[in-house]
């Protein structure tokens, strides 16, 4: 298998830079999901993996193959698209044998892998059917099995259930995460929705106007964001982040009214400007504890998975905290927070993590 | 729970339905409508009943008997003249040989257009191109006329000037006929130059990527991903046309006047003849209604299409 390396690559549409000089090696034999908010570049960069696009700038390699000028027809990848692709008047197991049929393999071979195929994704039972007779996410399903029977070193996937009904999108995604379990190919997985990148990656890279400005695995990436925007584009609610004038610097010792500790953070202390804590990062009791600060709730709702999501008031600060079931159930309008200083990241006036 | 149900259910049917002023709303839409309503009953409608009344009578203007109930007399006499069975299969050799040539070459001149959609200069070439298209056929016919004229054309002009002797197409007996499926095929290739535009641009771009992807050879690429979806409007193309070649009139009438002899006289240069040359009303209403069926049945077809496409996106 290969892994896949861009080296400064960029790609502009006329002034608009949609791809900004991007280093980066995708690991070979895992899931690397391109993670962002819609116009960040990520299905750009998918599509220049792909050869549909051409890069303005940089150079791509295949292990140890350049490949920024090869035609996508000899890059021997696979690719799943936005939009369900079928073959249209041929039946399912037609659709999954017309790229097979290009490779030159025996009738044996192709038949083992169609039924290879059609097992792990579940389409045996409308392997004789006419393609445009099945639904969405029946076809996508087609889109997907045709590509993994092909058996490509690396396959592409571009936001493959963000068009796709809600029952199919949960299916389609929990028989994509045992897929990538069985698959030794190196996967590029586009998606704008952080929870298929949380489920699905074993790594992600993150996405904002043009640059990865974090890769990692996807629990690293939630808990140490290195920017502000990593913080707050992953995790439902995003990270609370606390305005500067709740903290107070003085040498390298941090105080803030959120805090029931002082924090030691060196010499970095002088250019911390805000602070950001996870939702579930703050612990909450019912009962007045020592050292805990008292913080007024504003707001109690259900979340999934039976947990509650507080809206605290810490003075005319607000944050929001995720509490257990029993916790959440019991609270009233006055808790006592305190929050661990692991759970705590520090941001610079750029947004970037001290 | 039930009752909580059923005051749900209550409250649903008890939301008072949004007054919509429909008989208001009518009055304004066919208000709107009026005009071109007038208008068409009055010069489409209309006439095509007076057609279907007169095609049974024998009426002639010329001539000083009163319009006489004839019943289906004029439609046997149509029948049996050996002279209009003649224009008829003309016009249909007519039509098959012109729509053949302008798909065959409509098509191949829009997929070179559709593969170098980057080359520079496509727009104005594009538009020149369809010049002929939007030029009022008198006018094609009349220039026509003129470039293919004996002493003053400039086609007969280089001819001479190349040493060869000067020639007459439009009055050639073997030549006429191609001459005039040449200046049709001309001025609507174009078109099928669009229709297959048209027809290239409704299959999804992702389709033709997944086909590079998977490395489909051209056939396949052509049989499951391209003709699947531009099958719809190319086939519309080619029944428009044969539908507008069928009525081809002006184009005749100008270039040979249906000459040499009848060799390129097609049907609707004959039904010009007798309506308004010979004045036989009764009789040139009969051969219209013929005709009407004619495309009546070709616009099923062509429902038909619009139809299988309705449902094929669904």
């Amino acid at each position: 298998m290969y892994d896949i390396r861009l080296e400064g690559v960029t790609k502009k549409f006329g002034d608009f830079t949609a791809v900004d000089n991007i280093n980066f090696t995708i690991p070979k034999s895992s899931v690397t999901v391109l993670l962002g908010p819609s116009g960040c570049g990520k299905t750009t960069l998918m599509r220049m993996i792909a050869g549909l696009e051409s890069p303005t700038n940089g150079k791509i390699f295949f292990g140890e193959h350049e490949v920024t000028n090869v035609p996508t027809r000899r890059r021997n990848i696979g690719m799943v698209f936005q939009y369900p692709v079928i073959y249209r008047g041929t039946s399912v197991r037609k659709n999954l044998e017309l790229p097979l049929l290009s490779e030159k393999l025996s009738k044996a071979e192709i038949d083992k892998r169609v039924d290879e195929v059609a097992e792990i994704l579940d389409l045996k039972d409308v392997l004789k059917r006419f393609v445009e007779e099945l639904d969405n996410g029946t076809r996508q399903k087609i889109a997907v099995a045709r590509e993994v029977a092909r058996q490509p070193r690396i396959i592409l996937f571009d936001e493959p259930i963000t068009n796709i009904d809600l029952t199919s999108k949960l299916e389609l995604k929990r028989s994509m995460k045992e897929l990538f379990g069985r698959l030794q190919q190196t996967i590029v997985y586009v998606t704008h929705d952080q929870t298929e990148a949380m489920t699905l990656a074993d790594q992600i890279a993150l996405m904002q106007d043009g640059v990865i400005t974090q890769s990692d695995s996807p629990k690293e990436i939630y808990d140490k964001p290195n920017s502000q925007f990593a913080g707050w584009f992953l995790g439902n609610p995003g990270m609370n982040f606390v305005p500067p004038e709740f903290i107070k610097v003085s040498g390298t010792k941090i105080t803030s009214p959120l805090f029931s500790q002082t924090i030691d953070l060196g010499s970095k202390a002088a250019s911390a400007d805000t602070f950001g804590v996870r939702a579930e990062g703050i612990s909450v009791s019912g009962t007045e504890e020592k050292g805990a600060v008292q913080a007024r709730v504003t707001r109690k709702a259900l979340g999934a998975g039976g947990q509650y999501l507080l809206d605290l008031a810490v003075g005319s600060l607000l944050i929001k905290a995720r509490v257990s079931h029993s916790v959440g159930r019991s609270v009233q309008n006055s808790v006592w927070t305190t929050i661990a200083s692991e759970n705590i990241t520090f941001f610079d006036k750029s947004g970037t993590a001290l | 729970m039930a009752k909580s149900i059923e005051t749900l259910e209550k409250s649903i049917k008890d939301v008072p339905k949004a007054k919509k002023p429909e008989s208001k709303k009518n009055w304004f839409s066919w208000g709107l409508l009026a005009p071109v309503l007038f208008f068409f009953i009055l010069m489409s409608v209309l006439p095509t009943i007076w057609m279907f009344g007169l095609a049974f009578y024998d009426y002639t203007l010329t001539s000083a008997n009163k319009p006489k109930l004839i019943g289906f007399k004029n439609f046997f006499d149509f029948l049996a003249n050996q002279q209009l069975a003649g224009s008829v299969s003309r016009t249909f050799i007519f039509l098959l040989c012109a729509i053949i040539l302008q798909t065959f070459l409509g098509i191949l001149i829009g997929v070179l257009f559709w593969k170098n959609d980057k080359m520079p200069g496509r727009r104005i070439a594009l538009t020149l191109f369809f010049t002929p298209m939007v030029v009022t056929p008198i006018a094609t016919s009349l220039f026509w006329k003129f470039i293919l004229d004996p002493t003053l054309g400039v086609i007969n002009y280089f001819v001479s000037v190349l040493g060869f002797e000067r020639f007459d197409t439009l009055t050639d007996r073997t030549l006429a006929f191609p001459t005039l499926v040449f200046v049709d095929t001309w001025m609507w290739t174009p078109f099928m130059t669009l229709m297959t535009l048209a027809a290239l641009g409704s299959v999804p771009k992702a389709e033709l990527e997944a086909a590079r992807i998977d490395r489909l050879p051209l056939i396949r690429l052509i049989k499951t991903v391209i003709w699947p979806h531009a099958k719809f409007i190319l086939g519309l193309g080619i029944l428009l046309r044969t539908i507008d070649a069928f009525k081809t009139m002006d184009l005749a009438y100008v270039l040979t006047g249906g000459g040499p002899g009848d060799r390129t006289e097609l049907i609707a240069v004959s039904l010009y003849r007798f309506a308004f040359k010979s004045f036989k009303l009764g009789y040139s209403s009969a051969v219209s209604v013929f005709l009407l069926f004619i495309a009546i049945a070709l616009t099923a077809i062509y429902l038909y299409i619009l139809n299988a496409r309705k449902k094929a996106e669904e």
